[in-house]
């Protein structure tokens, strides 16, 4: 059969490429466009959105695009953990329990929802740490504001807050983070469950679209009264849940900035007009061992496990050995980070013949797992290595779903060796707070008991002496090392892609981003 | 309408709602086994016991399957699919938000994968045992193998990354046609690809079923064209099992193309389920299900229907099931 290439075939070929570049040129042209020209930016969220609402927020999807609609009294400074005034013009602590402040007059919420006046503030906030009047829902925040007592208006503009008890934490975790964030009254109460996607805040931006699944178009808030305005006109936050899809979205111009795994970012690091850099995380990742537990109660078989895996290796199976090791709770950019914690080394002999002085032999334990390669990755290697020493491991890899709640309840109880992975805060009593008996049956996995360690978290918790806080969060810490229950990870890494003229700005630990301060150039 | 298919409708419609109950039933069996603690992902690590036990009562948790099974219906039957206790926001609106992506991007692969498949299968069957025979059999059975998403990748490489000419992600944020149009070109082919493979398959071993019928080789007796033949007489039966085909193949991608929605980052059903089942997000998974369920049913009564359009012997008849001649 000849082949013929007639002149409709040609035609047809000819206006179906001219179709197809008509097309993708726009494509073309916004990949070139360059940082000096651009009045927008396009960011990728890893997760869907939920609801844009500091009471019932979920993750840092929502975090990251409610810290620029919405003020604080005080908020970190770019790139910094540093804090200044944001919706306040004074605010100061006037005793362990009260902290007094006042609002900067002409703050605008948006949608024609008025000026912000202390009556917001007291709203914002007892509605998270208040228990919910009739018919409200309790925020799931709830914890942040331990110990509010309820916020006073002294004057329009002038308010005090007042706990039951001092608290070290309260600027840091909680005034100039999320559950800080100043919400419309009049706002949240005539829009409802609405709310969590029309928000109405005073922040730099203003939600213009907003969908759970794609995403979220941040317009400049012209109404702003403030030093940090925002360097673009808009930002999209887009959700692309899938890294592959980031990958390629960077590569076609699509999106300016991602946060990838170390190792997923591997392709990406020689691409032209892209920059890639590694940052240190403070999630914090170990492997625990319940400590209630059959053989596992006997300090000498947690010890043994300890002592027949080796660390390194885990982390080289589970992340290709691109993240920091951890070899205590609290990551080094954490105050009171125990820098002289010990390093374990595996020692096959000492670890057998600790598991012999307790009298144990064929010893078959259960590893339970999120069902992410990371992890189970590093679950196959804790079980070849134990094996050595003696102790069969069984690896379940769970969902989401049944993973997070197999260390609750009754069914904790039966729970032996786990991997966790939990976000931090820039405070230690917010990443050690999971490991007191009163997180028994909730989030305490390991199952540890102990009043000493409560005792002193709460001492922590209260104690303004930043050097004798200090002093009580590596006490902890040691606390922790001698149950032998933790065999301590990473804390992990995250590769920041971005166009290179584009300066991405975060809290430090790379999790809660501060688009406002996103800069070209 | 004549009577027979009255009854047939009528007796459809009445199997509908019971297979749109019996997966409901299954679904809440299911989410009662189901382990995990939807408190756990829902909440958050800060959720206290009183919270949790007044949230798994607003998710109707608590209750045996019957009460939240009689519950759950007679809101539906009232217009309302329930609340997401996330968001508080209506489910029934969230379905609405997405199901246009949903739609759309079934239909179009739909139809790409007709109207490729179709003629693909018409030449196979009628250059049965040639070379291009062959090869497009081994295309076929090629584009029915290789999993969607392992398609899209390739696509994005080809078109997005490579030659530049289309984008990566599959839903725009400005919202002009244009732009949809262009960002819908790579999902709806990543879909299609494999459903043309099957098209074509399934329309070349009808057709060679059919041109092997009495009547065909009358109308060739009768010095009828070929293509008259083919096209008209053949085409119209063989297309019947491929009709049945597509029904079900509408149904599967409402809620089963999550893969593609999330590869090229784009809103839809599938993933609204997807999320949901992970969340032990009851309320919204109900709801969603119950969606795909009645436009699933609903497709393939659609189908069933059309048989006595396209070939007049068809009648229904209530004495068994689906179509009878």
């Amino acid at each position: 059969m000849a082949n013929k290439f007639s002149r409709r075939d040609m035609l047809a070929t000819g206006a179906g490429l001219a179709g197809a570049g008509a097309i993708g040129f726009p494509m073309v042209a916004h990949a070139q466009a360059t940082g000096g020209q651009r009045q927008t930016i396009n960011v990728r969220a890893a997760a869907e959105f939920d609801v844009i609402d500091p009471a019932f927020r979920r993750g840092p999807t929502d975090g990251n695009v409610m810290r620029v609609v919405y003020q604080r009294l005080m908020s970190p400074k770019p790139n910094s953990s540093e804090l200044e005034l944001d919706a306040a013009s004074e605010i100061k602590q006037t005793s362990p329990t009260t902290i007094d402040f006042k609002l900067k007059p002409g703050l605008m919420f948006t949608d024609g929802f008025g000026e912000m006046t202390a009556e917001d503030v007291k709203f914002s906030f007892e509605r998270i740490g208040l228990p919910p009047k009739e018919g409200a829902k309790e925020s799931t925040y709830k914890a942040d504001w331990l110990h509010l007592v309820g916020v006073e208006v002294k004057g329009k503009y002038e308010g005090r807050i007042t706990l039951a008890q001092p608290r070290a934490n309260i600027f840091d975790v909680v005034i100039a983070d999320g559950s800080g964030c100043i919400v419309s009254k009049k706002a949240v109460e005539q829009r409802g469950a609405e709310f969590g996607f029309k928000p109405v805040g005073s922040g730099q931006y203003q939600v213009a679209s907003f969908d759970k699944q794609k995403g979220a178009v941040l317009r400049r808030n012209p109404a702003y009264k403030g030093t940090r305005k925002g360097n673009f006109e808009e930002i999209n936050v887009r959700v692309i849940t899938d890294s592959k899809t980031a990958d390629l979205a960077l590569r076609a111009g699509e999106i300016d900035f991602a946060v990838l795994a170390p190792a997923a970012a591997e392709p990406l690091r020689n691409i032209a007009g892209l920059t890639v850099s590694d940052q240190p995380s403070i999630a914090y990742v170990w492997m625990g061992m319940n400590m209630e537990k059959g053989p596992l109660a006997d300090l000498r078989v947690r010890q043994a496990i300890r002592l027949g895996v080796d660390v390194d290796q885990m982390l080289l199976a589970g992340y290709n050995g691109k993240v920091p090791r951890l070899n205590t709770a609290l990551p080094p950019q954490i105050m009171g980070h125990w820098k002289e914690a010990p390093a374990y080394k595996r020692n096959v002999a000492e670890a057998k013949s600790l598991l012999a002085a307790a009298g144990v032999s064929n010893l078959k334990l259960k590893l339970t797992v999120l069902n992410q390669p990371e992890y189970q990755n590093m679950a196959l290697v804790a079980r070849a290595l134990l094996a050595e020493i003696g102790v069969t491991i069984e690896v379940d890899a769970q969902p989401g779903g049944t993973y997070w709640s197999s260390g609750k309840g009754d069914a904790g109880k039966n729970l032996e060796l786990y991997m966790a992975r939990f976000n931090a805060k820039h405070d230690p009593n917010f990443v050690l707070q999971w490991f007191t008996p009163g997180q028994l049956g909730n989030w305490n996995w390991s199952r540890w008991n102990s009043s000493e360690f409560d005792g002193m978290f709460k001492s922590s918790d209260s104690e303004t002496d930043p050097a004798k806080r200090r002093q009580i969060v590596m006490d902890m810490q040691k606390a922790m090392d001698k149950t032998s229950a933790y065999v301590w990870l990473t804390n992990e890494a995250s590769a920041l892609v971005h166009r290179s003229w584009l300066k991405p700005a975060s809290v430090p630990g790379w999790a809660d981003w501060q688009y406002a301060d996103f800069s070209a150039g | 309408m004549q009577a027979d298919t009255l009854r047939y409708l009528t007796s459809r419609l009445v199997t509908t709602a019971l297979i749109v109950f019996g997966a409901m039933l299954l679904l809440f069996t299911l989410s009662s086994i189901v382990p995990g603690d939807p408190t756990a992902v829902l909440l958050g690590p800060q959720a206290s016991p009183e919270f949790s036990k007044r949230f798994i009562s607003e998710m109707g948790l608590d209750q045996p399957i019957h009460i939240r099974m009689w519950r759950f219906f007679s809101n539906v039957l009232r217009g309302d699919l329930g609340t997401d206790v996330v968001s508080g926001r209506s489910v029934l609106g969230m379905i609405l938000n997405v199901i246009p992506y949903t739609l759309v991007l079934t239909f179009s692969a739909i139809t790409l994968a007709v109207v490729t498949g179709i003629p693909l299968g018409i030449f196979a069957a009628t250059h049965r045992g040639t070379v291009a025979d062959n090869i497009l059999a081994f295309v076929s059975v090629a584009f029915i193998a290789v999993p969607g998403f392992v398609v899209a990748i390739f696509l994005l490489l080809i078109f997005a990354i490579w030659l530049n000419w289309l984008p990566v992600l599959g839903t725009s944020q400005s919202g002009t046609l244009l732009d949809e149009f262009r960002r819908m070109i790579l999902p709806t082919l990543a879909l299609a690809l494999g459903w043309i493979g099957f098209i074509a398959r399934l329309v070349r071993t009808s057709m060679l079923e059919v041109m092997g019928e009495n009547y065909i080789r009358t109308s060739r007796a009768y010095g009828l064209s070929e293509r008259l033949i083919t096209y008209k007489y053949a085409l119209k039966n063989a297309c019947i099992p491929t009709i049945t085909i597509l029904g079900l193949g509408i149904g599967r991608l409402l809620g089963g193309a999550v893969l593609i929605e999330i590869v090229f980052a784009r809103p839809g059903l599938g993933r609204l389920i997807y999320g949901a089942i992970s969340e032990r997000n009851y309320p919204v998974v109900q709801g969603a299900v119950l969606v795909v369920v009645v436009v699933f049913v609903l497709v393939n009564l659609i189908v069933d229907l059309s048989y006595s359009a396209i070939d007049p012997r068809i009648r229904h008849n209530t004495g068994s099931a689906g179509a009878v001649g």
